[in-house]
């Protein structure tokens, strides 16, 4: 009975739509929203594995993790970290990549295989990116050796590991060469879309290069900009995998630690999966609070 | 040539340099005996494969005599592990991610909702996930397990398969659908007749992008494979950590996950922005 019911609703037209969405929300809540309900449900809890109560069973303290992790002051340099991080990068990235995009207008010998170098960085993954400038940085790596001796003479090798400044760049320097070809690659086809009427035109009047650039070619892919920027931040706020490999998720002590480094080391090294789950779901809240106010532009698609 | 064109070249070459140098120096380590490792020739003096051959052979210290270190294992089954699977997560993404793409773009289901959530899904960091997933998956055993894995990238890549398929879906006009409707032919039949065929390169494309977003994850197999899942970053990251610093296998180790990730990407060229940014700018 219930079978033939069931046969039943399925065969009706109007619920096909509602059978379309059935594998993806069946995944969706077995692999994203019951860990969510658990990250929740953590949060509120003082489940510390090593104690050896089960998770389930753990006492429920309400807002004290929440409350420690707001006052934790390597949770907020770690999130201040990460935001200097984020807006250091993201402006290098996009002005770089508009500079090598207005390089790439117009019609050049070769512009084929520059394309493709260019591109490359892209398709390297990102932990062979992080394990490729580890080794540029090393004591005895190129960078000390082949760039900084012939210059500075041969007393002039710098731990680039062992300066937080310094490891903090080299990890901002892997993130720039691998995205800046994103940047380029969205915005010069934007610059590429611009009517070339629009621009003959101008010329016509009389416009320079640079004038063309400032008031036609800029307004007219500003959507693109902004949506290019958006996801762009969004994701250089992740980062994890590059600052993992160059300085063991942090070091020099805390130099390099982000905020995925820290929950990382919070929930895996440190084992503290409550006070993890509560700094998790403020970084969440935070996050979804962004998303809401950044899918606006997201929505309008650019023409 | 006029001083702007040499210019443009000037500045092309300094960008050419700056992207290839990284990896020109990965390459040349990678051929270099271990004696060589703390040199500044970029060409090697002796040119070996050892580095590469040692990879593979589990019986070989990592390093030969030169180095001993915590692992000796070959990158044979992380290999097979990850193309395993980031195939099959990618497969399950696709198709599921066409029928849910379909049901938003064809019958307004799930509603803005779905769109947004698994937007959020994608902008979330994965290490906020990381507490909640180990408990998960350590009480329904499934930690260090292929399917625990597939599962899991399956719904994180999904969003990707949506957005970058809706696209595709909301271009074909409604028209050729409802004419398909009218001769009496079943709504499944539609989908596999109709819209399946039409967007057969944005599903190759999707399918390769979701591929290699498998093909790198690195945070969640860290945390989720121990020794029978291990996928490839992780046996990469082993080296990075390795006692001895192997470099000269560690940049092979490097290397050799990046060739099929190379291939695909240039395949998909002009189709990965649309991945990258779902769909959104084109």
């Amino acid at each position: 009975m219930v079978f033939e019911k069931i046969i039943n609703w399925l065969r009706q037209p109007k619920n096909f739509g509602k059978i379309l969405m059935m594998p993806s929300s069946f995944i969706l809540n077995l692999v994203l929203i019951i860990p969510f309900s658990i990250l929740i449900y953590l949060g509120f809890t003082n489940y510390i594995p090593a104690r050896g109560i089960e998770w389930w069973r753990s006492d429920i303290v309400g807002l004290t993790n929440f409350i420690k992790v707001i006052g934790d002051e390597r949770f907020l340099w770690a999130l201040l970290r990460t935001i200097i991080f984020v807006f250091t990068v993201v402006p290098i990235e996009f002005l770089l990549g508009l500079g090598i995009a207005l390089l790439f207008l117009g019609n050049f010998k070769g512009k084929k295989i520059f394309t493709s170098i260019i591109l490359y960085p892209m398709m390297v993954p990102w932990i062979t990116v992080g394990l490729a400038f580890f080794l540029l940085f090393l004591d005895f790596g190129p960078v000390n050796s082949i760039i900084l001796k012939p210059i500075f003479g041969e007393t002039a090798t710098i731990s680039w590991y062992r300066d937080p400044i310094l490891a903090f760049l080299t990890v901002m320097l892997a993130d720039i060469w691998q995205w800046t070809p994103l940047m380029f690659l969205i915005l010069y086809s934007g610059l590429v879309a611009v009517p070339e009427r629009l621009i003959e035109a101008a010329k016509v009047l009389g416009a320079s290069e640079t004038q063309i650039l400032k008031r036609i070619r800029l307004p007219l892919i500003k959507p693109l900009i902004i949506v290019a920027l958006i996801i762009r931040s969004l994701e250089a706020f992740k980062v994890f995998d590059t600052i993992f490999i160059m300085t063991g998720a942090g070091g020099p002590g805390t130099a390099t630690e982000t905020i995925s480094c820290y929950i990382y080391k919070l929930s895996i090294q440190y084992s503290n999966l409550s006070y993890a789950s509560a700094a998790s779901l403020i970084i969440l809240i935070m996050i979804a609070l962004v998303t809401r106010v950044a899918i606006k532009p997201l929505a309008v698609k650019p023409e | 040539m006029n001083f702007k064109q040499i210019l443009r070249y000037i500045l092309l070459i300094i960008v050419a340099l700056w992207t290839l140098g990284p990896v020109v120096w990965m390459i040349s380590l990678s051929l270099k005996p271990p004696a060589e490792w703390y040199s500044a020739n970029i060409i090697p003096k002796k040119l070996i494969l050892d580095n590469y051959i040692n990879l593979f052979n589990s019986s070989v210290p990592i390093g030969g005599t030169y180095f001993m270190t915590s692992i000796a294992e070959a990158i044979t089954v992380p290999y097979i592990n990850s193309l395993i699977i980031a195939s099959i997560s990618t497969v399950f993404a696709v198709l599921i991610g066409f029928c849910t793409a379909y049901g938003v773009s064809r019958y307004k289901a799930g509603g803005t909702f779905t769109l947004f959530f698994t937007l959020l899904t994608r902008m979330l960091p994965g290490a906020t996930f990381v507490a909640p997933l180990l408990v998960y998956y350590s009480t329904f055993g499934l930690i260090d397990t292929h399917i625990g894995l597939i599962l899991l990238y399956t719904a994180v890549t999904l969003t990707y398969a949506i957005w970058i398929l809706k696209g595709y879906i909301d271009e074909i006009p409604l028209e050729w659908e409802e004419a398909a409707l009218l001769e009496g032919a079943a709504p499944w039949t539609v989908i596999t007749h109709v819209t399946f065929p039409l967007i057969r390169g944005g599903i190759l494309a999707s399918a390769l992008f979701i591929f290699i977003l498998n093909w790198t994850e690195f945070l969640f197999a860290l945390v989720l494979s121990v020794t029978k899942a291990i996928t490839l970053p992780v046996q990469i990251s082993l080296y990075a950590s390795a006692v001895g610093r192997m470099y000269g296998s560690q940049a092979a180790c490097g290397l050799i996950a990046t060739i099929p990730m190379v291939i695909l990407g240039y395949t998909i060229q002009r189709y990965l922005v649309t991945g990258f940014t779902f769909g959104r700018v084109r």
